[in-house]
């Protein structure tokens, strides 16, 4: 743009227009304005306020929340209580798809002594399912539910077993005999499964089977409990689990107990035993009423080890059936539960008055009669899959084992515990069972199990071929093979091996 | 004074060496070195210029066969080796006769020094050969040129099929090898193996990596999450478990498994039963959309084959997406059921295939734009 005034000219002071010579109006004008609208004035200046625009709320973070992206919202409802639990606990005995293996036998009075089936899988009755369910014999993880029917093997050790409960039952010169053993063994080498066969052998010559399936149940705190009584405060009942241990006992042992009655006054249950009631009623007492659940076992254990009747009672008296005691899992026992007494200290598990009675029958009997008056076996087995681990349990099986050997404890020979290691004298205590003065009652025995010989290996192996599961040619050199596999014929990996699908060897 | 060696002659010194007599002609000749056939060929060449350009025709003609020998050689030229010459220690003493006349007995260079074989001494002295002791004459008297046992063993070397042994002891020492040769081929089973060939071959399972089906291992990789291929294990072996002991799959007509062995039978044979599952819903190809074929930005879709593994590996990731919306909390049960549910044509797989079957005829005529 070109100036309006030439440079000669800046000297002058420039007179632009006439209008700046006006002097400056004092009043305001009034000019018409273009908008009809009000003129909107700046509010006045608030004070602006430091920090924080919104006070956090009670607990609120402070920080920025950003959305996260990762985690998509759980929309599927959790399965209904109880559902999981059931599932996981489930125990199939059957697969209709495996073949029927021919020619297999079912555990009878005749094959549970016969030595030429060494080796062979002998399948459990089918009308005992129900009562091997019952004592809870089965246990949810043995692979029983991809066979036909469930077999087990006879091994060495179930057959001595067979031919124990076979003399007891129908050798006079054994009647009465009492056999305490302790199961120990690697995991899987089949303590539980021996437990089971034990029970078949006993419901097939119709003793009376009593079994604690998992000791663990006992001490979890799962259950409820009592003091016993106000004079034994520091001892305490479990009712519900032992109104369930009468269920248990009641329904695998219906066909025995129905046909037992009453041998003599309970004044502990005062007028709710009948003079002609039936063991199976008086136990169904203890089953309706967990209350009496204690005493009702009491008073059934009473019954099943009377060898006579009290006075007035003998018209209705059989003799009573040699039994069965079966517990699995007794490492459980050997320690400090998880409940708590009034002054919050931790309950021992032989301060429990059920673990108690059962810990007392490794002892020898006292009034001149065994802990089994009418004869029978115990079976306590340790568990190689679920076992705390007590030093001093440790420590007393082994003592239980010399001591069987003949070492008297005052020898050197003699296992003790570690110098200055944490011991516990109830567990040493427990199992401190010097040989009894009765003749028909033994001494507490140690039997360790260990893996399985090759033949009864190769029977096993057979009966998953025959079985339909296993598509391989069983030879001797795969046998072997797969025995030493397995740890030396521990069962449980032989199972495992069975079952697993490699690619069959080519056949040449 | 060095033995006399013709250079011409030169190659691999046999143990029994042949005698000079023999005519060295025919495959004997075509196997020595080059620069032999060179040589032997300079006389010939000498005669006229014309044949020197031809030496290397004629190199190549004699590496390539072994019967040309002698036909371009003039027909008065002996050759090298046919110049009858003594053996170097006979040579050796005539030289040393003739140079030195010691009488003393000892010998004057190392030829005498080590001296002469005994059999040449015999086959030049008819009074030795009769006063020889006994096996050396037994052997003498039975070289009839075929020996009483087999010589199998040595037929195939070559260096000594063609050798004719004339002497005596030659033939002896050549008994006593052969029969060493026997022994060791009795003991050393024939094909060349130093011990007993073994019996079984190796199966698939003696590799450990190699113990489970291909499909399994492929089919359990891919139920792995976070790594955790133990829990992955322990999934398919649940799986498995399920479709052995779940009822036989009722086959639908419209959607069939691959032909196999009849659905009763199957749940016997889980990994088959897997097997025809999984390649039944295997799509043969997949869509790849490409650009820059029609230009303006658009793609097509082109059909691409798959490699079985690959249609394995597209199906069996089908499965385990579908298996997602079941409900079960369970994973592996949730993958079983859509496993059964694929056997009795019931499961979203199939449409998913179909689809992908059917883009794939429509992109057909794709191919030719590639």
């Amino acid at each position: 743009m070109v100036s309006s005034f030439c440079w000669s000219c800046l000297t002058r002071l420039p007179t632009a227009s006439p209008r700046a010579m006006l002097p400056p109006t004092l009043t305001p004008q009034r000019v018409a304005a273009f908008h009809t609208s009000s003129t909107l004035l700046a509010s006045p200046l608030k004070k602006k306020s430091t920090g924080n625009v919104a006070a956090p709320r009670y607990r609120q973070a402070n920080s920025a929340r950003m959305k996260k992206k990762g985690k998509a919202v759980e929309r599927a409802r959790p399965p209904p209580a109880g559902e999981r639990r059931a599932l996981r606990k489930r125990i199939v005995l059957s697969n209709p798809n495996a073949l029927e293996v021919e020619d297999m036998q079912d555990i009878s009075a005749e094959n549970m002594v016969d030595s030429r089936l060494h080796g062979a899988v002998l399948g459990l009755p089918v009308p005992m399912l129900d009562q091997l369910r019952a004592v809870q014999a089965f246990k949810p993880k043995q692979g029983w539910s991809i066979f036909r029917r469930p077999g087990t093997v006879m091994r060495r050790e179930s057959l001595e077993l067979g031919r124990l409960i076979d003399s007891i039952s129908n050798n006079p010169e054994d009647k009465g005999k009492v056999v305490k053993r302790v199961l120990t063994g690697a995991k899987g080498t089949g303590k539980t499964v021996h437990l089971l066969q034990a029970m078949a052998m006993a419901f097939t010559k119709e003793w009376v089977v009593i079994t604690v399936p998992e000791c663990q149940d006992l001490v979890l705190a799962n259950t409820s409990y009592a003091p016993l009584s106000d004079k034994t405060p520091n001892v305490y009942v479990q009712n519900e689990a032992t109104a369930a241990l009468l269920n248990r006992t009641v329904t695998a042992n219906q066909k025995v107990l129905s046909t037992l009655k009453v041998s003599r006054e309970h004044p502990a249950l005062k007028s709710l035993v009948a003079r002609d009631m039936t063991l199976q009623d008086l136990a169904n007492i203890g089953i309706q009423d967990p209350a009496a659940a204690w005493a009702v076992f009491q008073a059934l254990w009473t019954e099943l080890a009377a060898t006579s009747a009290a006075p007035g009672f003998e018209a209705g008296f059989s003799p009573r059936p040699p039994m069965l005691v079966a517990v699995d899992g007794i490492g459980h026992w050997m320690k400090e539960t998880k409940y708590r007494s009034a002054k919050f200290e931790p309950v021992h598990a032989h301060d429990l008055v059920f673990v108690q009675h059962f810990l007392s029958l490794l002892k020898p009997g006292n009034n001149q009669q065994s802990a089994l008056p009418n004869g029978g076996i115990l079976l306590y087995a340790t568990s190689g899959s679920n076992s705390p681990s007590v030093y001093s349990l440790d420590v007393a099986l082994k003592q239980v084992a010399a001591r069987r050997q003949g070492v008297t404890p005052s020898s050197s020979n003699f296992p003790q515990p570690a110098a200055y290691s944490k011991i516990d004298q109830r567990v040493f205590a427990a199992l401190d069972a010097p040989a009894s003065s009765i003749p028909t009652e033994g001494a507490l025995e140690l039997q360790t199990m260990a893996g399985v010989s090759r033949d009864e290996a190769r029977g096993f192996m057979e009966y998953f071929a025959r079985s339909g599961l296993l598509r391989q040619h069983v030879t001797e050199e795969w046998v072997n093979e797969k025995w030493t596999l397995a740890g030396g014929g521990v069962i449980g990996e032989l199972e495992m091996l069975g079952r697993r699908l490699t690619v069959p060897a080519q056949v040449e | 004074m060095p033995p006399r060696l013709n250079i011409l002659t030169a190659r691999a010194v046999p143990v029994l060496r042949q005698p000079s007599t023999s005519a060295v002609n025919g495959s004997a000749a075509a196997r020595r070195s080059i620069a032999t056939i060179v040589n032997a060929n300079r006389p010939s060449t000498t005669n006229g210029l014309k044949f020197v350009p031809s030496v290397s025709v004629r190199m190549s003609q004699r590496w390539n066969s072994s019967g040309s020998d002698g036909k371009d050689k003039p027909e008065g030229y002996k050759g090298p080796t046919e110049d009858p010459l003594p053996h170097v220690s006979e040579e050796a003493a005539e030289v040393s006769k003739i140079m030195d006349k010691r009488c003393d007995g000892v010998a004057s260079s190392p030829e005498l020094e080590q001296g002469t074989p005994v059999s040449e001494i015999l086959q030049r002295d008819k009074n030795a050969q009769k006063h020889a002791p006994k096996v050396m004459q037994d052997q003498m008297k039975n070289q009839s040129g075929k020996r009483s046992f087999s010589t199998s063993a040595r037929r195939m070397e070559s260096g000594l099929e063609s050798t004719n042994f004339d002497d005596a002891s030659a033939a002896m020492v050549a008994n006593m090898v052969a029969a060493v040769n026997e022994q060791a081929a009795e003991l050393h089973f024939g094909e060349g193996l130093k011990f007993e060939k073994p019996t079984k071959a190796m199966a698939k399972t003696d590799n450990f990596r190699s113990r489970y089906d291909s499909l399994l291992e492929q089919f359990t990789k891919q139920l792995m999450r976070d790594g955790k291929l133990t829990k992955a294990y322990n999934d398919m072996s649940f799986i498995l478990d399920h479709l052995r002991t779940s009822p036989p799959p009722n086959t639908s007509m419209k959607r069939p498994l691959l032909p196999g062995p009849s659905s009763s039978q199957l749940p016997l044979n889980p990994v088959l039963y897997l097997t025809l599952i999984v390649d039944s819903v295997a799509p043969l190809l997949k869509i790849r959309q490409q650009k820059g074929v029609i230009g303006g930005g658009a793609s097509v879709q082109i059909p691409v084959p798959l490699a079985l593994r690959q249609r394995r590996r597209q199906a069996i990731r089908w499965i385990i997406d579908s298996s997602d919306k079941r409900r079960d909390s369970n994973f592996a049960m949730r993958v079983a059921q859509e496993l059964v549910a694929v056997a009795e044509g019931r499961s979203g797989v199939w449409d998913r295939r179909e689809a992908v079957h059917k883009l794939g005829i429509a992109g057909r005529s794709n191919l030719a734009k590639r």
